[in-house]
């Protein structure tokens, strides 16, 4: 069983791996974010959130005058799974869920962990479909993990200010990480370069990709 | 005082199964609104009154009127009501586009929600379509998929890159729910 199907809400579902306790949620610092929100200071950006709605999160951004999409992936991505689909999402898995009008463009995708969550070649589909909806100078925002498990599920990140996300972990159970190194991320995010990139103590490479 | 808008319904809500929906518009105030003169056209009386369609009516067609209004039943259509406020309580299931000042969610919203001064998605909410108003308030753990533009709706409509929020290309799907017949 590779480590893609154990993803889902189900505790059958998730790999047994090492079980951390339900903490306090954590909060860090996010050198990448706080590049990100110099960059778009001042201007009307169209923003697409692909965590869950998170009020703090739309508060927070209000501040920048932008439109925010929010498109919840792994909600869809296990809802697909559960209804028994196949194991991976193909392109139009990815089409159907941003269904957003061709000519939308995004300036700023929060990816948030999910890319973590996501089979590589679901991940190069999922690409293909960002970069459909990215003009140049677009930026993608990614916690990826270097660490051998991570949680079963995604974090639920919120924005705490321009430099501290809040992490809430979301369950105990631990599942293998992918462990996308950043020439991979190069290889699959074609189009897109790495503007920044951070490797945090507690495990997480930030990336701040660029649409070229 | 007749203009707090908070004031509890000076009678109670028609929730009876048996009764019809009561529209949004009264067609007979129990009192002449004070407000009511040409010079408030722009804005409405803050009336007390407060409609409430009741968990088991079902409308089809579009609501209109000046009185604040509580959805606990089912709505297709539109729900207009630009100068009040709209709240689909925790029964309420809506497929249309809602207008209203401040427009509160605990049901289930399918369609877009214009607010001219606040949204509000509480816990147990969800919306499926796009949001705008100047003020968003998502509580965590309700459900929402789709945008939302806080920049306050330009009456003159202003060119915009997106569809999902620019009034004249949602014609179409209004269109589609405006030609149900009321009451059908």
């Amino acid at each position: 069983m590779s480590w893609f199907s154990s993803r889902g809400t189900g505790p059958r579902k998730e790999q047994q791996g090492r079980v951390q306790a339900l903490a306090e949620p954590d909060v860090h610092r996010s050198l990448a974010l706080a590049a990100l929100f110099d960059e778009i200071r001042g201007r009307k950006v169209q923003v697409l959130d692909l965590g869950p709605a998170v009020g703090s999160n739309v508060e927070f951004l209000s501040q920048f005058g932008c439109k925010l999409y929010i498109e919840d992936l792994y909600a869809a991505l296990s809802s697909r799974t559960s209804s028994g689909e196949g194991a991976l999402a193909g392109p139009e898995f990815f089409t159907e869920f941003l269904a957003v009008p061709d000519d939308t463009r995004f300036d700023v995708i929060f990816a948030w962990d999910l890319f973590n969550y996501l089979h590589r070649k679901e991940l190069a589909h999922f690409a293909a479909q960002l970069r459909r909806h990215c003009d140049r100078g677009a930026r993608l925002f990614a916690l990826m993990s270097i660490l051998k498990t991570m949680p079963a599920q995604p974090f639920r990140f919120k924005i705490q200010d321009e430099q501290h996300l809040i992490y809430e972990r979301r369950t105990a159970t631990e599942r293998p990480s992918p462990r996308y190194a950043p020439a991979e991320m190069t290889d699959i995010f074609k189009g897109f370069r790495v503007d920044r990139s951070f490797l945090l103590r507690h495990g997480i490479q930030e990336f701040l990709l660029v649409k070229e | 005082m007749a203009w707090k808008r908070d004031d509890p319904p000076a009678h109670p809500e028609p929730q009876s199964p048996a009764a019809p929906p009561r529209p949004a518009a009264p067609a007979a105030p129990p009192a002449p609104a004070p407000a009511a003169s040409p010079s408030s056209s722009h804005e409405a009386p803050r009336r007390t009154d407060r409609a409430t369609i009741g968990p088991s009516i079902f409308i089809k067609g579009d609501l209109s009127g000046e009185e604040d209004l509580v959805i606990e039943g089912r709505v297709e259509g539109k729900v207009d009501l630009k100068q009040n406020n709209v709240t689909i309580g925790k029964n309420g299931k809506v497929k249309a586009d809602v207008f209203g000042r401040v427009v509160t969610i605990e049901g289930e919203v399918t369609g877009n929600v214009f607010a001219r001064e606040q949204a509000i998605l509480r816990q147990a909410g969800a919306i499926f379509g796009n949001i705008q108003a100047p003020r968003v308030i998502l509580e965590d753990g309700s459900r929402f998929k789709g945008s939302i533009d806080m920049e306050a709706p330009k009456e003159t409509g202003a060119p915009n890159r997106d569809h999902r929020s620019e009034p004249s290309r949602v014609e179409p799907h209004r269109a589609e729910v405006v030609g149900v017949k009321a009451g059908a």
